[in-house]
């Protein structure tokens, strides 16, 4: 008691941080334990640029759109590629691989929020210890469940570095 | 065996006839409680000092820019030797420096090239290793590290040094741990969380610099109160923001948080919170007339009058450096 009360301000300035500490755990994992999203969404994974089709949701059904090959002699033809189309289960926290007929039998809202409030979202790349020396803005690497103060990391089916064109979200599954 | 009460009276006694300071009473009590003394430099530092860790900055200078220009050419036992084992080696001259009073000093220097260069050497290690060695979770474990081996050297050693870079590594791991909880997921605005945890380390820095003012530590005050109260007031105005985004809350408030920070100089008899205080002052005004009264006064009219408002500031400051803190 006597040590405490001699060193009160040596006690409270150590505190003070580590406080913090437990204050932004508390914060980012606490609520992720009482809400949990639950429901699922439908994403199509590949470079939209280079791809031989587009995928859009009309009237809550999935819609494929063929894109007009560019025929040019005097232009690089950059090869055509495949993007495919993944169911992920948010309980799970896993993505599986549908194919077309069967992610047209879904009913999809296109909207980004879902209906119990979670919207996908890129992760962030944080510029360091010193911000101002730049580098920060969004990681496509990863993406995030966000809502209610809850940010889960979602565990998507991608190939190695991923670009913005990559990952497109489609609908949540109604 | 004498009772407390008979043992103290005898103190007051020969306090009274001079027979014995108070230094050889305390080293007699910490002798036979077990708790070792500080053993710290208690003068002020000065040219030599300064010129030891000038040096000893030189010296980690040169080691880095080694390694930066022969990078790819160097090994990993080269680079490793040249940051870890010259880190070891400077730490190891330090002790030995340490141990005469004439070369003390110099061992400071040594102890201040080991904690520069140090840090290299495991992140190279970490490299090596096939960690991301640039990832806050590798940050986070050098830090930890760095703080853990420097607390230690503290408590076997009692050296004022040693209690500085352990604060200097307990903020490094404090960034970095935060970082590493946070990292990718957008829980927060990462401008705001940044200036919120500059904000939290300056008002320890600050609470440190004050306990440190009260005992053997008191050369390590100016440090922690200076980059404390620097901190504290730049990130409070900067959390203040700008119109139409400003935060009204923080700009309300820090009015009296330089107030605070100039009343708080003469209270502790602080310089560096009287110095910072006065500048922010001066900023918080150059701020808010530009912010507020530059389109309804206009722009040459508010700069008149800031610049008023700052001659006021600074002939206050003047008179309670004169009048309170001149030595």
């Amino acid at each position: 008691m006597e040590f405490i009360k001699k060193n009160i301000t040596l006690i409270v300035g150590i505190s003070i941080p580590i406080l913090m500490i437990v204050f932004v755990a508390a914060s980012i994992y606490l609520p992720g334990l009482f809400i949990k999203p639950n429901v699922n969404f439908l994403y199509a994974y590949g470079d939209e640029y280079y791809s031989q089709e587009r995928f859009t949701v009309q009237n809550g059904k999935l819609v494929k759109r063929e894109v007009p090959r560019y025929e040019s002699q005097s232009y690089y033809q950059p090869p055509r590629e495949e993007s495919k189309l993944f169911l992920h289960d948010v309980v799970k926290n896993e993505s599986r691989e549908v194919s077309f007929e069967e992610a047209q039998r879904l009913n999809l809202d296109s909207g980004t929020k879902s209906s119990d409030g979670f919207e996908v979202i890129n992760g962030y790349q944080g510029g360091g210890f010193f911000p101002f020396f730049g580098g920060s803005g969004s990681d496509y690497n990863t993406r995030y469940l966000k809502g209610h103060n809850v940010s889960k990391k979602i565990n998507l089916q991608q190939r190695g570095e991923s670009y913005y064109y990559d990952f497109r979200f489609l609908g949540w599954i109604k | 065996m004498a009772t407390k009460e008979e043992v103290l009276e005898y103190i007051k006694k020969i306090a009274e006839n001079k027979v014995l300071t108070k230094e050889e009473v305390d080293a007699a009590f910490e002798s036979g409680s077990g708790i070792t003394t500080d053993v710290v430099l208690k003068k002020k530092i000065g040219i030599a000092e300064i010129l030891y860790y000038i040096g000893g900055a030189v010296v980690f200078l040169g080691i880095a820019i080694l390694l930066a220009q022969n990078w790819s050419l160097l090994g990993f036992g080269t680079k490793v030797l040249a940051t870890l084992g010259s880190g070891i080696a400077a730490y190891v001259v330090g002790v030995l420096f340490s141990r005469d009073e004439r070369t003390e000093a110099a061992g400071s220097a040594f102890y201040l090239i080991s904690a520069m260069v140090m840090p290299i050497g495991i992140w190279i290690v970490f490299d090596y290793a096939g960690f991301d060695a640039n990832s806050y979770s590798s940050h986070t474990l050098i830090s930890l590290i760095l703080l853990i081996a420097y607390s230690l050297s503290y408590y076997v050693f009692r050296k004022n040094i040693f209690t500085f870079f352990s604060i200097i590594f307990g903020t490094w791991l404090f960034f970095s741990l935060t970082s590493m909880m946070v990292d990718s997921g957008s829980y927060f605005d990462d401008w705001k969380f940044y200036e919120y945890r500059v904000l939290v380390v300056s008002i320890a820095y600050m609470l440190l610099g004050n306990a440190f003012s009260k005992n053997e530590r008191a050369p390590l005050q100016g440090f922690f109160y200076g980059f404390g109260i620097f901190g504290f007031l730049s990130t409070a105005l900067a959390l203040g923001g700008w119109s139409p985004e400003q935060n009204i809350f923080w700009e309300l408030i820090y009015p009296g948080l330089v107030f605070g920070a100039l009343f708080l100089s003469v209270q502790i008899k602080s310089k560096p919170f009287l110095v910072w205080g006065t500048i922010f002052l001066m900023a918080y005004i150059l701020k808010i007339t530009s912010e507020y009264f530059s389109s309804g006064m206009g722009w040459p009219l508010s700069l008149v009058l800031a610049g008023l408002a700052m001659i006021g500031v600074g002939y206050m400051s003047f008179s309670i450096k004169k009048k309170f803190l001149s030595a």
